[in-house]
């Protein structure tokens, strides 16, 4: 009897331990085993890279292992697949971009939509594009470039079909009203080396890309893509100053879970993000490789996705890109 | 010429560093390593070494990074040579001659050669980046997608000369392979293509992949329907290194072969590829006896292994010289530059020459090292071979599926790889080969992207490719060499009708 009575009372303690404690346990307890990072790109690519600098920090921030899985494929889309399908125990998360996230809802009939099977976290970071010509377009302003895409079709390559690099320059064409002419690339590696062979005429693409050859002359740099002109290329506007109002284009990368993250789980990868985001070191990284860190997180991030995902919809269909 | 050498004596004195020299050998032991290991190629590697890569000084990362490159090169060759497993598309010309020799007991004279060979071609490509890296740099810019396509057209024709059997059969086989590398997503309008609705097509067919299935494992269910052939592999061991002697009988392949690797490797596109098939074709060209090519000649193996690892070395030209990445380890290799604050391009032999003489001296002493870790690893390699085949291949197996499986963690590349060992096996029950099919698949991709790329910029027009001298030129070298490789069987089957008559 007596037994039974410490047998029970022990376990009504324990209950209300239990109960006292449960918010705050899930959260203290996550992350119980390794978090997987997915990145719906193959190893060696710029997401990747942007991946593993910030998984290394996250480690840090969080207090347990974070495991980058590449899942390529399907133009980004098998990760987002993966993402969709897990459990949302925050065990297993995204990092996304603007292609899978806003602009392949456009393109491809998904199987999930990132916007309703995806749970916002946080943005980490904001890069800007540049527009840069080779030696077959001598020109050395944006209102040169702009004259002469009046007189005709100018050429440019990009780092694949519906990159960020090609549907920033399907915008520029639709907002300045100049007829271009796309060459896709498998990257923008050979893109870049054929910028600089002169065979094609200018590219729109990430800073590191080429700031390399900017500094040196062999490519020019004319504008920005941004909003603020980049710290690296102070003399460089931004295409909006340039001659093109009301244009901006960035490439941006960002933390999703699978929709219904718990929300101490979700609270707890806000504030490890933000963790990492302040790290003077890790920004450091992020600017090195032309980024800007974010400070959108959860509903403001979700709604950045909203209104980029509207933008780019009228630009690729007025386009045309749709593959059935 | 002065300069050169005190530009490579600053670089000595940069990589001979004592904490150079340990991450320079810890990055030649984990390419080698990955090499070896089928599947898991430098690129994976590179990228998980990344963030480790953070905390070291920019110079000792990069040395570090670039040894697994390289290292990787000599190791695959050895999976190539003593299981017929080449891990790399560079390897695939090795396994062709190597394995046979491996069977004929003359494992350790290919690995040897391979080792040494590298070694040679290693040095010379280290010099030539030296000394002429910026203007070669030029050659590279010169290829456009109109050039770049005439220079395949031409790959394909002397991909022809690969094949020691049927001229047919391997026009037949070179054009499926070339039918193969259209799976997958167009590049223009990101329809998917042959891909059946799989997700797992929609990129297209991994080249690891249809290596490891149409070779790897296709030898496996060979020797296991074939007992008696693998078990004279395994009783005969053959010397370990080769003679003096046959040093001497090699060494204008060795030297061919990195004249071939070190130009093609300075191509964007990763030109590199196409070194040791081109070192093949011109060494069974000037063969007094071309019909022993493909039954283990070991200037097969010394020439491609050569213009590999050349080629491998000189593809830091661009991204050295111009900061333009050739190929994926390349563009790593970029982001672990910008990641450490040094922005790749022409100003960085200016601003770090410390970094770019360094980078370049350590690849002289990487290989160096890649030579002194490898030749005694022979006698353990070719021990391997001595394992019963029953309990050898199924640990082969086991370590082939790891490595597909990590490419992208999906389980539906190991059962492709399985597949299209099953169509290895077929082939070669119905005697075509599959090497001329595996030049076809790489050299389709770049084939298809480039004339695709011409044909925009031209709009439409075939003219671009005539109109191009370098282009016109590769073309007529194309036609020549054609002609020459069909002449002999048009004059032969002449000749035959004139008996008959």
């Amino acid at each position: 009897m007596l037994k039974n009575i410490t047998r029970r009372s022990a376990l009504l303690a324990g209950l209300a331990m239990m109960s006292a404690v449960a918010l705050p346990a899930a959260a203290q307890d996550y992350p119980s085993k390794p978090v997987t990072l997915v990145v719906s790109y193959a190893a060696g690519g710029g997401t990747d890279a942007i991946a593993r600098v910030f998984a290394a920090r996250l480690e840090t921030a969080l207090g347990g292992r974070v495991i980058v899985e590449n899942r390529p494929g399907a133009a980004a889309n098998i990760g987002t697949d993966v993402v969709a399908s897990a459990d949302p125990d925050g065990y297993t998360l995204l990092v996304g971009n603007q292609g899978p996230m806003v602009v392949n809802p456009h393109i491809f009939n998904l199987k999930n939509d990132p916007a309703e099977a995806l749970d916002p976290i946080a943005m980490i970071a904001d890069a800007s594009l540049v527009v840069v010509v080779g030696p077959r377009l001598a020109v050395k302003t944006m209102e040169e470039f702009l004259a002469k895409a009046k007189e005709g079709e100018l050429i440019y390559g990009s780092a694949g079909n519906a990159s960020a690099s090609h549907v920033a320059t399907l915008l520029l064409g639709q907002t300045a009203d100049i007829a271009l002419k796309h060459v896709p690339y498998k990257g923008a590696g050979p893109a870049v080396n054929d910028l600089v062979g002169g065979h094609i005429d200018f590219m729109v693409t990430t800073i590191p890309s080429v700031i390399g050859l900017v500094g040196d002359g062999t490519l020019t740099a004319l504008a920005v893509t941004g909003t603020e002109r980049f710290p690296e290329l102070p003399d460089v506007p931004t295409v909006a100053e340039a001659g093109v109002p009301g244009y901006s284009a960035s490439a941006w990368y960002g933390v999703l879970g699978p929709k219904g993250l718990p929300e101490d789980v979700r609270a707890r990868l806000t504030a490890a993000t933000a963790e990492t985001l302040s790290d003077p070191e890790f920004v450091a990284k992020l600017r090195n490789d032309g980024g800007v860190p974010s400070t959108l997180s959860g509903q403001a991030f979700a709604d950045f996705m909203a209104s980029e995902r509207a933008r780019w919809g009228e630009v690729v269909e007025s386009a045309g890109i749709k593959v059935e | 010429m002065i300069d050169m050498f005190q530009n490579l004596g600053l670089g000595l004195s940069v990589a001979l560093t004592l904490n150079n020299v340990f991450f320079c050998f810890i990055g030649c032991l984990i390419g080698t390593l990955v090499g070896v290991l089928p599947g898991v190629g430098p690129v994976a590697t590179i990228s998980i070494l990344l963030p480790v890569t953070l905390a070291l000084d920019p110079t000792g990362a990069l040395i570090m990074l670039a040894g697994i490159y390289y290292g990787a090169q000599y190791g695959g060759s050895t999976t190539a040579i003593l299981v017929n497993i080449p891990g790399e598309a560079t390897a695939v010309v090795t396994a062709l001659d190597g394995h046979e020799m491996a069977k004929k007991g003359q494992a350790g004279l290919a690995l040897g050669l391979a080792a040494i060979g590298s070694f040679i071609a290693g040095t010379i490509a280290t010099i030539v980046i030296a000394a002429i890296g910026v203007p070669m740099t030029r050659l590279g810019l010169l290829f456009g997608p109109a050039e770049y396509f005439s220079l395949m057209v031409m790959g394909l024709v002397f991909a022809v000369v690969l094949a020691h059997g049927s001229l047919v059969k391997a026009v037949a086989m070179i054009l499926a392979g070339v039918l193969l590398s259209c799976v997958g997503a167009d590049m223009e309008t990101g329809r998917e293509r042959m891909t059946f609705g799989l997700h797992m097509l929609s990129d297209g067919i991994e080249f690891v992949v249809l290596a490891m299935g149409i070779f790897g494992f296709a030898e496996i269910f060979k020797n296991l329907a074939d007992p008696e052939k693998r078990d004279v592999v395994r009783t005969s061991i053959g010397r370990l290194l080769p003679t003096m002697r046959e040093l001497r009988e090699n060494v204008g392949a060795i030297l061919r072969g990195t004249g071939i690797g070190s130009i093609l490797g300075v191509l964007p596109g990763n030109g590199a590829i196409l070194g040791p098939f081109a070192s093949y074709a011109m060494e069974k060209r000037i063969s007094k006896r071309p019909q022993d090519f493909g039954t283990g000649v070991p200037q097969a193996v010394a020439g491609p292994e050569s213009a590999n690892n050349a080629g491998a070395q000189t593809s830091f030209i661009p991204l050295l010289t111009l900061g333009l990445p050739p190929n994926a380890v390349m563009a790593l290799m970029v982001g672990a530059m910008m990641i450490q604050g040094i922005v790749p391009g022409p100003q960085v032999i200016e601003r770090n020459p410390d970094l770019f003489w360094g980078l370049i001296a350590s690849m002289w002493i990487g290989n160096l090292m890649l030579v002194i870790i490898n030749l005694p690893m022979i006698g353990l390699w070719v021990k391997l071979l001595q394992v019963p085949y029953r309990l050898l291949f199924p640990s082969i197996v086991a370590f082939c599926c790891i490595g597909l499986f990590s490419i992208s963690n999906e389980p539906a590349q190991v059962m492709l790889a399985g597949l299209l060992g099953l169509v290895g096996f077929a082939l070669w029950k119905l005697r075509f080969e599959a090497a001329p099919l595996a030049l076809g698949f790489v050299l389709g991709r770049l084939l298809e992207e480039k004339l695709r790329q011409a044909l925009i910029i031209s709009d439409g027009s075939m003219l671009t490719f005539v109109t191009s001298p370098l282009s016109a030129f590769l073309l007529a070298i194309g036609a020549v060499a054609l002609l020459i490789a069909v002449l002999p069987t048009i004059r032969r089957s002449r000749d035959e009708v004139f008996k008959d008559a």
